[in-house]
This record gives structure tokens, sequence and C-alpha cells, in this order.
């Protein structure tokens, strides 16, 4: 019985694993380097500049972020049990188990732009203090710089294009679902799951990094 | 037909079914894509080759009214001569054409496209509809990028380094959408690039044939497939430092300005780790290309084939550790500085080593100076003029001279036009029948050969001299210079071989445009040549292969003992030749 | 990989349990006083592991081939060279 997942047909040349597999593994290799010089450019910028960084639980709100950190790798979790669930032909978990993972990964966003926002209404945006706002009268003081534009910028496009990632992956994660309700996954041939999972955790591997660089460090 | 057995056909559906529109303008066949790259970048080249001319204008003949100047705004060129600002969005739209608009889609979007899936044995790529999306992602990224010139303010001028905080302040340059417009571009089109370099490791890794193992890859593929890695792997770094710079224009962050904590130097370093492996996609291709077509006519295997492919791999490698040489007068590091001096002198070796397998190759060969041939040979030699002021460069202490004169002005010219677009001019004549199904026109090919090899070394040559003399680079006007008044007849020299270069392009163009008309009908294998693309039609149908193909062994057996011709097809069973599958090493996938 | 590797899946909620308490200690970790070099080394172990939890579980790295392993890993030295390299300049 051939299955898409297995090898492909010529079994003698080539890898052991499926197209949209190796694609996928292959994409996320350049994401890696995307974030590269994102995340390298807060960390070289944080050296060079340590005076315009403030102490992070200043600025931002650690509990908050510390949860939705907790809620995202959750939803890494959820991921795995419905590619799990559909590998034992479960079609019920595989269902449940993604609308959990749209969820959760809403949420996480969700939370993100609350964040933003109150980050915004206090008085900090991508190119640093707003005059005479609430952040901007600390500034000067311990763990407040007196200008914080290189860590404003940073922070915002960092985990910006993080939020954005994990957008696109709510879209296409939801995409998957609905082929899941039509039923379109099997045993035997479930790759879109595999595939969009592999993206998933991969969006979740990025924060853990993140989120211990910029909020904890 | 092509509804007969063939394998992965599962997605085509019957080709004959398909509207023009389906079947030429958003086609998924892999040969379609590789020919619409093929047209757009042939056209951004043309246009690089216009700004190039016009900024040689000024060089030439300072403070000249450049003819036909009428027809540029007086923004740009008032009575026809070159405004300063002007000047510099030239120097910078010739190189970012260039390189993002013609070279690089020639090299890999055109022939990586075309060649991959037929070279392996493949009926396409693995994502075709992905592919689909590469160019017509590319497409609007070009269409923007030629929208720049028409902005208020004229287009982006800061170099195509861009370096900030030049080109992160309107203020310093002038220039606001035209800076904004060239960065939203090049993202745009590193989209393009990430895809297809996904598109193009999965199918060299899964879809090879059978019997097609990693050592019986023909070069260009071995080429194109480390090439999508370095593309894989840099372009991401050049689309953050982009946005950054994007958003440094925009939203007032402060990455790159030194007024608020930001790091100039930090522009530079993400940029270069970009740029050097960029230039080495800009030359592998072409050295793959060009091993298969030195060996086609030498009639003579590829010398050191296992050598030729850890030679690319060295390079592909070290390509990442020697950014800073780009940057030696930047006021970085010094100590970083020795440790880049270093690894750049060692990359020089591999690119040795092939240059030498090139001419073992030919050595004692049935050599066939045809078109291809002729500029293939151009390019080895050409290539190691360039290679060779590299070696000056990497000096940190001769560098320390020579930077940003006209010598590395010179250095980048015999690389990539010496080197990379020789390549090109071969391979295009080589694969023309393939994918046109006629043959370019001989005497045509040979005239333009020889007159581009001429004014092309007239052109870049006495750019060494120049630069040794101290002549900057990106700079309007050479006459405000007392110790450059000497040089001013070189560059007027220049110039006009320039031109002549440019006009001798015609020639090309011609060949090309008529022979896909009028061009002597090409059969299956015109240059009797052992790849598995000969062993179809010219050109292909959709699908490529009837039956899957079978490989017996590697590209290059040309003049073999065991048959009477003189090439030996990859394809091609003979007595006692195992099937694939019978006891293969298990390493050799 | 065919179905008939996976069996028995890991145990992922094993994993979460894992991964919910390094995050803990890595907040309560940040609140202390620790010398600066220590703390950063400590939340990087932490995170590290983390991503590794989820690199070889949750992704499958631990039961793909070597040439999957090596598709993965292959990006990660050139994150480390250019940062580290980019630092000198600062340091």
């Amino acid at each position: 019985m051939t299955s898409a997942m297995a090898p492909p047909a010529n079994r003698e040349i080539g890898s052991d694993v499926y197209n949209e597999k190796l694609g996928m593994w292959v994409f996320l290799g350049s994401e890696v380097m995307f974030f590269t010089a994102l995340i390298g450019s807060y960390i070289i910028l944080r050296f060079a500049s340590p005076e315009a960084f403030a102490a992070p639980g200043n600025v931002l709100n650690i509990p908050v972020t510390a949860v939705n950190t907790f809620l995202l790798i959750c939803s890494s979790v959820t991921m795995v049990k419905a590619f799990a669930a559909v590998q034992d032909g479960d079609q019920r978990g595989l269902r449940m188990y993604l609308v959990a993972t749209c969820a959760i990964g809403a949420t996480f966003v969700g939370v993100q732009v609350f964040e933003y926002n109150q980050l915004v209404h206090h008085g900090f945006v991508p190119s640093g203090y707003v005059a005479a706002s609430e952040y901007a009268a600390q500034a000067g003081t311990p763990g407040w710089p007196e200008s914080v534009g290189v860590y404003s910028s940073s922070f915002y496009t960092m985990t910006g294009f993080h939020g954005f990632h994990v957008s696109m992956g709510v879209l296409c994660m939801s995409f998957v679902t609905w082929k899941a309700f039509r039923g379109k996954y099997t045993q035997t041939d479930h790759r879109g799951v595999e595939v969009i999972g592999l993206y998933w955790h991969f969006v979740d591997l990025v924060w853990i990094i993140l989120f211990t660089i910029v909020y904890l460090m | 037909m092509a509804t007969s057995a063939l394998p992965h056909a599962d997605a085509h559906g019957h080709e004959h079914d398909l509207s023009f529109i389906r079947k030429y303008i958003f086609s998924t066949d892999h040969k379609i894509i590789g020919i619409q790259f093929l047209l757009l970048s042939l056209i951004g080249l043309f246009i690089g080759g216009l700004l190039a001319i016009t900024l040689r204008w000024q060089l030439g003949f300072p403070g000249e009214a450049i003819p036909g100047g009428g027809i540029l705004p007086e923004t740009m060129a008032p009575g026809g001569i070159l405004l300063p600002e002007f000047y510099n969005s030239l120097v910078t739209m010739h190189g970012t054409f260039m390189v993002f608009f013609a070279i690089m889609p020639l090299l890999v979007g055109v022939f990586g496209n075309y060649l991959i899936p037929l070279k392996i044995g493949a009926p396409d790529m693995a994502f075709p509809r992905l592919n689909m999306w590469s160019f017509w992602i590319a497409l609007p990224a070009t269409v923007l990028m030629i929208s720049g010139f028409f902005m208020a303010g004229g287009h982006a001028a800061a170099g195509w380094t861009a370096y900030a905080p030049l080109s992160a302040n309107p203020e310093w340059t002038g220039v606001s959408g035209g800076q904004k417009v060239w960065l939203l571009s090049i993202a745009i089109l590193g989209m393009s690039s990430i895809l297809g370099a996904t598109n193009y490791i999965t199918t060299v890794v899964n879809l090879r044939a059978p019997g097609m193992t990693w050592f019986r890859l023909p070069l260009s593929i071995w080429a194109l497939f480390l090439t999508s890695i370095l593309v894989l792997l840099a372009i991401p770094i050049l689309s953050g430092a982009a946005i950054m710079l994007y958003f440094d224009q925009t939203i007032g962050t402060h990455f790159f300005d030194a007024l608020d904590g930001g790091q100039p130097l930090l522009w530079q370093h993400l940029f270069w780790y970009f740029g050097h492996p960029e230039v080495y996609i800009l030359i592998l291709p072409a050295m793959g290309f060009v091993s298969d077509i030195i060996s086609n006519n030498s009639r003579k295997p590829v010398f050191g084939y296992h050598s030729m492919i850890f030679a690319m791999l060295a390079i592909m490698g070290l390509g990442w550790i020697v950014w800073g040489h780009h940057m030696f007068q930047s006021g970085m590091n010094p100590a970083l500085g020795t440790t880049f001096m270093v690894s750049t002198l060692l990359i020089a070796v591999p690119s040795a080593i092939k240059t030498f397998n090139w001419m073992g190759t030919m050595w004692r060969g049935n050599i066939r100076l045809n078109v291809p041939m002729l500029n293939a040979v151009a390019f080895v030699a050409m290539f190691v003029i360039g290679g060779l002021s590299g070696v000056f460069m990497a000096v940190t202490p001769v560098d320390i001279y020579i930077h940003d004169t006209y010598f590395i002005v010179a250095h980048i010219h015999y690389v990539l036009f010496g080197g990379s677009l020789f390549a090109l001019f071969a391979a295009i004549t080589f694969w023309y029948p393939k994918m046109f199904g006629r043959m370019m026109n001989s005497m045509i090919g040979k005239v333009h050969f020889w007159l581009t090899f001429l004014f092309y070394n007239l052109t870049f040559w006495p750019m060494h001299n120049l630069g040794i003399g101290g002549h900057m680079r990106r700079i309007y006007d050479p006459s405000e210079y007392e110790f450059l008044q000497p040089l001013q007849g070189m560059n007027t020299f220049i110039t006009i071989s320039a031109i002549l270069l440019l006009t001798t392009q015609m020639l090309f163009a011609l060949n090309f445009i008529m022979s896909w008309f009028n061009g002597e009908k090409a059969s299956d294998n015109p240059w009797k040549d052992n790849g598995v693309e000969w062993t179809t039609p010219s050109p292909p149908p959709h699908g490529n292969f009837p039956t899957v193909p079978i490989v017996y062994r590697g590209p290059y057996e040309f003049s073999s003992p065991l048959v009477e011709e003189d090439f030996l097809p990859q394809t091609r069973k003979l007595e006692g030749d195992q099937e694939p599958g019978a006891a293969q090493n298990e390493g050799d996938r | 990989m065919t179905e008939g590797a996976h069996k028995t899946h890991p145990n992922y909620w094993a994993i979460w349990g894992w991964l919910l308490g390094l995050t803990v200690a890595e907040v309560f970790v940040a609140q202390t006083a620790l010398p600066r070099q220590l703390l950063v080394l400590l939340l990087l172990a932490m995170a590290v592991w983390k991503a590794l939890l989820v690199a070889l579980y949750f992704m499958h790295l631990r039961f793909e081939g070597n040439r999957m392993r090596i598709f993965a890993i292959a990006p990660l030295p050139l994150t480390v060279i250019v940062v580290v390299a980019v630092l000198m300049e600062f340091v």
C-alpha cells in the first residue's frame, strides 16, 4: 500500500522524508536566519548601548507575558496531540486538539496585542518614549534610560515579527482545522497536519528563546 | 500523450485542456517559469546596462550634456547634464539591477528552474505551484523597483549597499520614497528567492531519477543546489536588516543611527553577512555551467569531478566567515579584521583548484570552439584575473589603500561580467536549443563574443590602473581632484569602450530574438551531450519524460572506450550495466 | 517514517510538565539577585533545554534520521558566528 507519507517512489534515491515535510524543514532554516538578524541585533545593540535599555521588569509586563509563554507552550502540546491523534486514526481527537491549538494561538496573539496597547498607553512606542508620558517621566531614574529608542526599536521589531509569524500560523492552522473537519486527513495521509505542526513548534521555539532574552535578562 | 503513465502527474490534469493563461502566464511548469524569468531578467540586464552607460558618460565627459539627455526631467539632468544626486542614484541602481534583477535571477531563477528537473530526471519541481508563486512575487518586486525612478526625490542613492546612516535619513540623500521602495522591493524579492531555494533543495534531494546518485549529478546541478542553500540562509539576513532600515526611515526606530544609541556598523555587518554569501551565489552556478560546457566541448570528462564538488562545498562553507573583508576600513575591531584576512586568503584555494580542473579538462581534449565554449573559456580566464585582484584585497594593509577605489570596481566586474556574464552567454547559447527548439546563430554568436571580449577588457582593465592611481568609487566629478586630472583620459577611454560594449550586446539580443523564429531547428541532442535533458525533445513536453529515466553512470563519459561515439549518455544502458536498486551503497543515496 | 514507529508516542504531557516547570524556574531565577553572568548562563541554559525538548519531542527530531538532524542544526553555527563576531566590536 502506498502512502503519501512514505518515502518517495524511487526508494534508493532521496531522503527518508516526503516532499512537504522536507520543504518545511528547509524553509524553517531560512526562518532561523531571519530571526537571527532580528534577535541577534537586539543582543548586539544591548551590548553596544546598554544605557539605552531599561531593566525588563520596568517597561515590560513580565507576569502577563510569562502566562502567555505558558499558553503558547500549551498550544504546542495540543498541536502534537492532534498529530498523534491522527496517527492513531482518532479523527475526533484530531479535530478537538486542532481547535484547541487555534484557540490558544489566537489568544496568544490577543494577549500580545493587549501588551502592545498597554505599552503604547504608558508611552513606549517603537521610536522611544512618548513625550510627557508616564514612562517618559521615569527617564533618568535607575532602570529607566534617558532615551530608550534603541530598546523600543528592537523590542517591537522582534516581538512584532514573531507575532506576525504566529498570526500567519493561526491562519494556516484554521485552514488545516477546517480541512480536518471535512475529513481530509487520514491515518495514512496527514501530511498537512505534520507540516503545520512543524511550523507551529518552530514559532513556539523562537518565542522560548525570545522570552528569555528579552523579558528575563 | 501527456496523460500516460507519468509519475507524480496527479495534479497536472490534462495538458491540452489548460487555457492559454494557465499554460503560459500562470504556469506551474518549471520550463515556462524558467523562460518567464529569462525574459524578465534580460530586461533587468538591459536596464542595468543603460544605467551604467549613463553614469559612465558623466565620468568620461564631466559636465557635458549626454546625447539624448533631453528626455530626462529637470530633476535628474537639466539640459542633459547629470545632477550629482541623479548620478548617485545611477550608481546605486546600476548595482541594484545588475545584482538582484539580472545576474541572480538569470543564474538561479532561470537555470535553476529550467535545468534542475530535467537534469535529474524529474517531471517537474517538488512544488510546482510554489514555483509559480516565486515568479509572480518577483515580477511585482521588479515593477516596484522600477517605480522608484518616478518618485519625488528620485530613486535610492545610497549605493547598492545602502549603508546606514546615509540610507536611513532622507535628509542626507534627499531621497525619501525611492529608498523606501528600494527596501520594500528587496524584501519582496527576497521572499521569491527563499521560496525558490526551498523548492530547488527539496527537488534535488527527493526527486532524482533512479540511479542518479549524488556523485552522478552534473556539476551544474551541484552548483545550483549549493547556491540554493546559500540563498536560503543568506537572504533572510538581508530581509531582516532591510526591515530594520525601513523602520528607521518610516516609524522612527533607531537601529542604525548613532544619535540615539543605534549602531551604523551593525548595518554593515548584517549587510555583508548576507553580501558575501551573495557573491558566491552570483558565481557558483556560473562555475557549474562552465564545467558542463567545457567538458562537453573538450569531449573529455571533467578533471577532478569529486574535487570540484569538495571545492564548491569549501567555498560555500568558508563564504560565511569572510564578510569582514568588505569592511576593513570601517573602524571594525582590528583583531577581527585579521581573522577575516586569513579566511579570505584561504577561500582563494578552492577557486584555484576549480580553475586548474577546468584547464585539466581541456588539456589534450578534442576542443570544439563553438560559441558556448568560447564564452566558457573566457569565463575561466577572466575569473582568474578577477580572483587574483581579489587576493590583493584580501590582504588588509593593501586593502586600506585600494578600498573604495576603482581597483575594487575592476575586481567586481572581472568576476561578475568576465565571470558570471560570460558564463551566462555560454549557458544561454548552450541550452537555448533545449528551451526553444532552435539553435542560436553561430556566426552572430562568435562576432558577439569577440567584440564583447575586446570591449569588455578595454572597459574594465584600465579600472585597475585608475584604482591604483587613487581614483575613488562613486564620485561624481573626478575633475574636482587635482591628483585625478592626469587620469581623466583613461576615464574617457573607458566610457567610449563601455558604449561600444553595450552596443555590441544588441547582437546578442538580435540573435536571441531572431533565432526564436528563424533559427535552425534543433534536434534532441545538438551538442552530443550526456545529460538527461538531452534525451527528451527540444523543447520537452509537459512532464518532461514519457517514462521515468534510469541513470547508469555519471554525466561526463566523453570519449569513453566502451562505445564508438565520443559521448555516452547517462541514461543509455550498456551490457553489464546494473539496474539501480541492485546492491547500491547505503551512503551513496 | 512510517506509522509503525509511532505505536507508542512519547509522553507529551510529561514534556509539557517539564516545559511548565522550566518556565516557572526561569521566571523565578530572573527575580533573584545572582551575579549577572551566572544569571545569564542559567537562563540561557534553561531556554536551550526547553527549546531542545520542543525540537526533539514535538518536532520529532529524536526519531528522525541523521540527515534530518543535520538540516535542522545547519543554520545554528551561522547564528552563533554572526552574533559572536559582531559582539567583538563592542566588548
